[in-house]
Protein backbone atom coordinates (compact mmCIF):
# COMPACT_ATOMS: atom_id res chain seq x y z
CA UNK A 1 0.00 0.00 0.00
CA UNK A 2 2.85 2.37 0.90
CA UNK A 3 4.49 1.51 -2.41
CA UNK A 4 1.33 2.45 -4.30
CA UNK A 5 1.11 5.77 -2.44
CA UNK A 6 4.77 6.51 -3.23
CA UNK A 7 4.14 5.62 -6.88
CA UNK A 8 1.14 7.96 -6.98
CA UNK A 9 3.03 10.91 -5.47
CA UNK A 10 5.94 10.21 -7.77
CA UNK A 11 3.65 10.13 -10.84
CA UNK A 12 1.89 13.38 -9.91
CA UNK A 13 4.79 15.54 -8.76
CA UNK A 14 8.24 14.04 -9.31
CA UNK A 15 7.91 12.33 -12.69
CA UNK A 16 5.40 14.88 -13.89
CA UNK A 17 4.45 14.08 -17.45
CA UNK A 18 4.85 17.66 -18.71
CA UNK A 19 7.57 19.20 -16.60
CA UNK A 20 9.79 16.16 -16.12
CA UNK A 21 9.10 13.87 -19.08
CA UNK A 22 8.22 16.69 -21.53
CA UNK A 23 5.25 14.81 -23.00
CA UNK A 24 1.96 16.51 -23.91
CA UNK A 25 3.54 19.93 -24.34
CA UNK A 26 1.26 20.81 -27.31
CA UNK A 27 -2.01 20.84 -25.28
CA UNK A 28 -0.04 22.33 -22.38
CA UNK A 29 0.63 25.44 -24.47
CA UNK A 30 -2.48 25.30 -26.68
CA UNK A 31 -5.23 24.76 -24.09
CA UNK A 32 -3.93 26.78 -21.17
CA UNK A 33 -5.34 30.19 -22.08
CA UNK A 34 -8.07 29.99 -19.43
CA UNK A 35 -8.96 27.89 -16.40
CA UNK A 36 -12.16 26.31 -17.73
CA UNK A 37 -10.43 25.00 -20.88
CA UNK A 38 -7.58 23.64 -18.75
CA UNK A 39 -9.95 21.74 -16.47
CA UNK A 40 -11.95 20.40 -19.46
CA UNK A 41 -8.80 19.18 -21.19
CA UNK A 42 -7.47 17.72 -17.92
CA UNK A 43 -10.69 15.77 -17.31
CA UNK A 44 -10.71 14.41 -20.88
CA UNK A 45 -7.03 13.41 -20.69
CA UNK A 46 -7.53 11.73 -17.30
CA UNK A 47 -10.40 9.65 -18.62
CA UNK A 48 -8.64 8.66 -21.85
CA UNK A 49 -5.25 7.85 -20.25
CA UNK A 50 -6.88 5.72 -17.56
CA UNK A 51 -9.10 3.83 -20.02
CA UNK A 52 -6.43 3.45 -22.71
CA UNK A 53 -3.88 2.19 -20.15
CA UNK A 54 -6.20 -0.59 -18.98
CA UNK A 55 -6.89 -1.63 -22.59
CA UNK A 56 -3.26 -1.53 -23.72
CA UNK A 57 -2.03 -3.34 -20.58
CA UNK A 58 -4.67 -6.03 -21.11
CA UNK A 59 -3.77 -6.41 -24.79
CA UNK A 60 -0.06 -6.69 -23.96
CA UNK A 61 -0.43 -9.20 -21.13
CA UNK A 62 -3.16 -11.34 -22.71
CA UNK A 63 -2.33 -11.26 -26.42
CA UNK A 64 1.11 -9.86 -27.26
CA UNK A 65 3.21 -11.40 -24.48
CA UNK A 66 1.86 -14.98 -24.68
CA UNK A 67 2.41 -14.96 -28.47
CA UNK A 68 5.91 -13.40 -28.28
CA UNK A 69 4.71 -10.32 -30.14
CA UNK A 70 6.19 -7.76 -27.73
CA UNK A 71 7.79 -5.88 -30.65
CA UNK A 72 4.29 -4.89 -31.84
CA UNK A 73 3.49 -2.87 -28.72
CA UNK A 74 3.93 0.59 -30.28
CA UNK A 75 1.86 -0.13 -33.38
CA UNK A 76 -0.95 -1.91 -31.56
CA UNK A 77 -1.11 0.71 -28.77
CA UNK A 78 -1.53 3.51 -31.33
CA UNK A 79 -4.47 1.67 -32.89
CA UNK A 80 -6.01 0.90 -29.49
CA UNK A 81 -5.76 4.56 -28.35
CA UNK A 82 -7.16 5.91 -31.63
CA UNK A 83 -10.05 3.39 -31.50
CA UNK A 84 -10.76 4.21 -27.85
CA UNK A 85 -10.91 7.95 -28.54
CA UNK A 86 -13.32 7.35 -31.43
CA UNK A 87 -15.48 5.15 -29.23
CA UNK A 88 -15.52 7.65 -26.34
CA UNK A 89 -16.42 10.50 -28.71
CA UNK A 90 -19.25 8.47 -30.24
CA UNK A 91 -20.51 7.38 -26.82
CA UNK A 92 -20.70 10.87 -25.30
CA UNK A 93 -22.17 12.31 -28.53
CA UNK A 94 -24.99 9.80 -28.23
CA UNK A 95 -25.63 9.67 -24.48
CA UNK A 96 -24.39 12.92 -22.95
CA UNK A 97 -24.67 16.03 -25.16
CA UNK A 98 -23.82 18.27 -22.18
CA UNK A 99 -20.56 16.40 -21.61
CA UNK A 100 -19.86 16.50 -25.34
CA UNK A 101 -20.30 20.26 -25.31
CA UNK A 102 -17.66 20.65 -22.60
CA UNK A 103 -15.21 17.88 -23.57
CA UNK A 104 -15.96 17.08 -27.22
CA UNK A 105 -13.63 19.68 -28.61
CA UNK A 106 -10.65 18.24 -26.72
CA UNK A 107 -11.14 14.61 -27.72
CA UNK A 108 -9.56 14.89 -31.21
CA UNK A 109 -6.62 16.72 -29.59
CA UNK A 110 -6.05 13.77 -27.25
CA UNK A 111 -5.41 11.39 -30.16
CA UNK A 112 -2.30 13.42 -30.92
CA UNK A 113 -1.33 13.73 -27.24
CA UNK A 114 1.84 11.70 -26.86
CA UNK A 115 1.32 11.50 -23.07
CA UNK A 116 -1.37 8.85 -23.64
CA UNK A 117 0.99 6.64 -25.62
CA UNK A 118 3.85 7.46 -23.27
CA UNK A 119 1.95 6.20 -20.22
CA UNK A 120 0.83 3.04 -22.05
CA UNK A 121 4.42 2.23 -23.02
CA UNK A 122 5.75 3.19 -19.57
CA UNK A 123 3.38 0.71 -17.89
CA UNK A 124 5.01 -2.08 -19.88
CA UNK A 125 8.60 -0.83 -19.77
CA UNK A 126 8.59 -0.46 -15.98
CA UNK A 127 7.07 -3.91 -15.47
CA UNK A 128 4.13 -2.72 -13.36
CA UNK A 129 1.66 -5.13 -11.82
CA UNK A 130 -2.04 -4.45 -12.47
CA UNK A 131 -2.64 -2.36 -9.27
CA UNK A 132 0.57 -0.40 -9.89
CA UNK A 133 -0.52 0.25 -13.47
CA UNK A 134 -3.89 1.57 -12.25
CA UNK A 135 -2.26 3.94 -9.74
CA UNK A 136 0.35 5.17 -12.24
CA UNK A 137 -2.27 5.67 -14.97
CA UNK A 138 -4.33 7.78 -12.58
CA UNK A 139 -1.39 9.73 -11.09
CA UNK A 140 0.11 10.83 -14.41
CA UNK A 141 -3.04 12.54 -15.79
CA UNK A 142 -3.76 14.08 -12.38
CA UNK A 143 -0.25 15.58 -12.52
CA UNK A 144 -0.99 16.74 -16.08
CA UNK A 145 -4.24 18.41 -14.97
CA UNK A 146 -2.57 20.01 -11.95
CA UNK A 147 0.22 21.56 -14.00
CA UNK A 148 -2.18 22.61 -16.78
CA UNK A 149 -4.44 24.33 -14.23
CA UNK A 150 -1.57 26.13 -12.46
CA UNK A 151 -0.17 27.21 -15.83
CA UNK A 152 -3.57 28.52 -16.99
CA UNK A 153 -3.97 30.65 -13.85
CA UNK A 154 -0.51 32.13 -14.43
CA UNK A 155 -1.29 32.80 -18.10
CA UNK A 156 -4.55 34.56 -17.22
CA UNK A 157 -2.54 36.93 -15.03
CA UNK A 158 0.15 37.29 -17.70
CA UNK A 159 -2.46 38.56 -20.16
CA UNK A 160 -3.09 41.50 -17.87
CA UNK A 161 0.60 42.03 -17.07
CA UNK A 162 2.78 44.60 -18.78
CA UNK A 163 5.20 42.24 -20.52
CA UNK A 164 7.62 43.53 -23.19
CA UNK A 165 6.21 43.21 -26.72
CA UNK A 166 8.77 40.62 -27.83
CA UNK A 167 7.89 38.40 -24.85
CA UNK A 168 4.11 38.51 -25.27
CA UNK A 169 2.32 35.21 -25.95
CA UNK A 170 4.29 32.00 -26.29
CA UNK A 171 7.80 33.33 -25.39
CA UNK A 172 6.77 34.38 -21.86
CA UNK A 173 4.66 31.21 -21.56
CA UNK A 174 7.72 29.08 -22.32
CA UNK A 175 9.79 31.00 -19.76
CA UNK A 176 7.05 30.39 -17.17
CA UNK A 177 7.01 26.69 -18.11
CA UNK A 178 10.78 26.52 -17.62
CA UNK A 179 10.49 28.15 -14.18
CA UNK A 180 7.71 25.71 -13.26
CA UNK A 181 9.90 22.79 -14.34
CA UNK A 182 12.67 24.12 -12.08
CA UNK A 183 10.22 24.44 -9.18
CA UNK A 184 8.89 20.92 -9.71
CA UNK A 185 12.42 19.50 -9.79
CA UNK A 186 12.51 20.42 -6.10
CA UNK A 187 10.05 17.61 -5.43
CA UNK A 188 12.72 15.07 -6.45
CA UNK A 189 13.90 14.65 -2.86
CA UNK A 190 10.38 14.15 -1.52
CA UNK A 191 10.21 10.36 -1.97
CA UNK B 1 3.96 -13.95 -38.10
CA UNK B 2 0.40 -14.97 -38.98
CA UNK B 3 -0.79 -14.01 -35.48
CA UNK B 4 0.95 -10.63 -35.79
CA UNK B 5 -0.85 -9.91 -39.05
CA UNK B 6 -4.16 -11.06 -37.59
CA UNK B 7 -3.72 -8.84 -34.52
CA UNK B 8 -2.90 -5.85 -36.74
CA UNK B 9 -5.83 -6.51 -39.05
CA UNK B 10 -8.16 -6.92 -36.08
CA UNK B 11 -7.05 -3.66 -34.46
CA UNK B 12 -7.19 -1.86 -37.82
CA UNK B 13 -10.71 -3.15 -38.40
CA UNK B 14 -11.71 -2.12 -34.89
CA UNK B 15 -10.45 1.42 -35.53
CA UNK B 16 -12.22 1.52 -38.91
CA UNK B 17 -15.47 0.37 -37.33
CA UNK B 18 -15.37 2.96 -34.53
CA UNK B 19 -14.35 5.70 -36.96
CA UNK B 20 -17.29 4.84 -39.22
CA UNK B 21 -19.77 4.64 -36.33
CA UNK B 22 -18.47 7.90 -34.88
CA UNK B 23 -18.78 9.73 -38.18
CA UNK B 24 -22.35 8.40 -38.58
CA UNK B 25 -23.40 9.52 -35.08
CA UNK B 26 -25.17 12.89 -35.32
CA UNK B 27 -23.63 15.81 -33.43
CA UNK B 28 -25.89 16.96 -30.55
CA UNK B 29 -27.90 20.16 -30.98
CA UNK B 30 -25.94 23.29 -30.10
CA UNK B 31 -22.58 21.58 -30.63
CA UNK B 32 -22.40 22.01 -34.42
CA UNK B 33 -19.74 24.72 -34.41
CA UNK B 34 -17.53 23.99 -31.41
CA UNK B 35 -14.10 25.51 -31.91
CA UNK B 36 -10.99 25.11 -29.80
CA UNK B 37 -9.42 28.25 -28.40
CA UNK B 38 -6.19 27.54 -30.20
CA UNK B 39 -3.94 29.91 -32.07
CA UNK B 40 -2.01 27.04 -33.58
CA UNK B 41 1.25 25.28 -32.90
CA UNK B 42 3.73 23.51 -35.19
CA UNK B 43 1.41 20.49 -35.59
CA UNK B 44 -0.38 21.63 -38.73
CA UNK B 45 -2.05 18.23 -39.24
CA UNK B 46 -4.20 18.82 -36.13
CA UNK B 47 -7.85 19.47 -37.08
CA UNK B 48 -7.98 22.54 -34.80
CA UNK B 49 -4.96 24.33 -36.25
CA UNK B 50 -6.07 27.66 -37.78
CA UNK B 51 -3.75 27.01 -40.74
CA UNK B 52 -6.28 24.48 -42.07
CA UNK B 53 -9.16 26.98 -41.86
CA UNK B 54 -7.09 29.61 -43.68
CA UNK B 55 -6.13 27.20 -46.46
CA UNK B 56 -9.81 26.10 -46.85
CA UNK B 57 -10.85 29.74 -47.13
CA UNK B 58 -8.20 30.39 -49.78
CA UNK B 59 -9.35 27.34 -51.75
CA UNK B 60 -12.96 28.63 -51.76
CA UNK B 61 -11.85 32.01 -53.06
Amino acid sequence: MANLFTLFISAVLINNVILSQFLGVCPFLGVSKNKSSAIGMGAAVTFVIFGASILTYGLYKLVLEPNSLEYMDLLSFILIIASFVQFVEMFIKKFSPALYKSLGIYLPLITTNCAVLGVALDNIKQGFTFPEMLVYSLGIPIGFTLVLYIFSTIRERLDAADTPVSFKGNPIALIVAALMALAFSGFAGLV
Amino acid sequence: MVIAILVLLGLGALFGLFYYLNSKTPVPEGCEDLTAECEGCKITSCAHNPVLKQSKGENKE
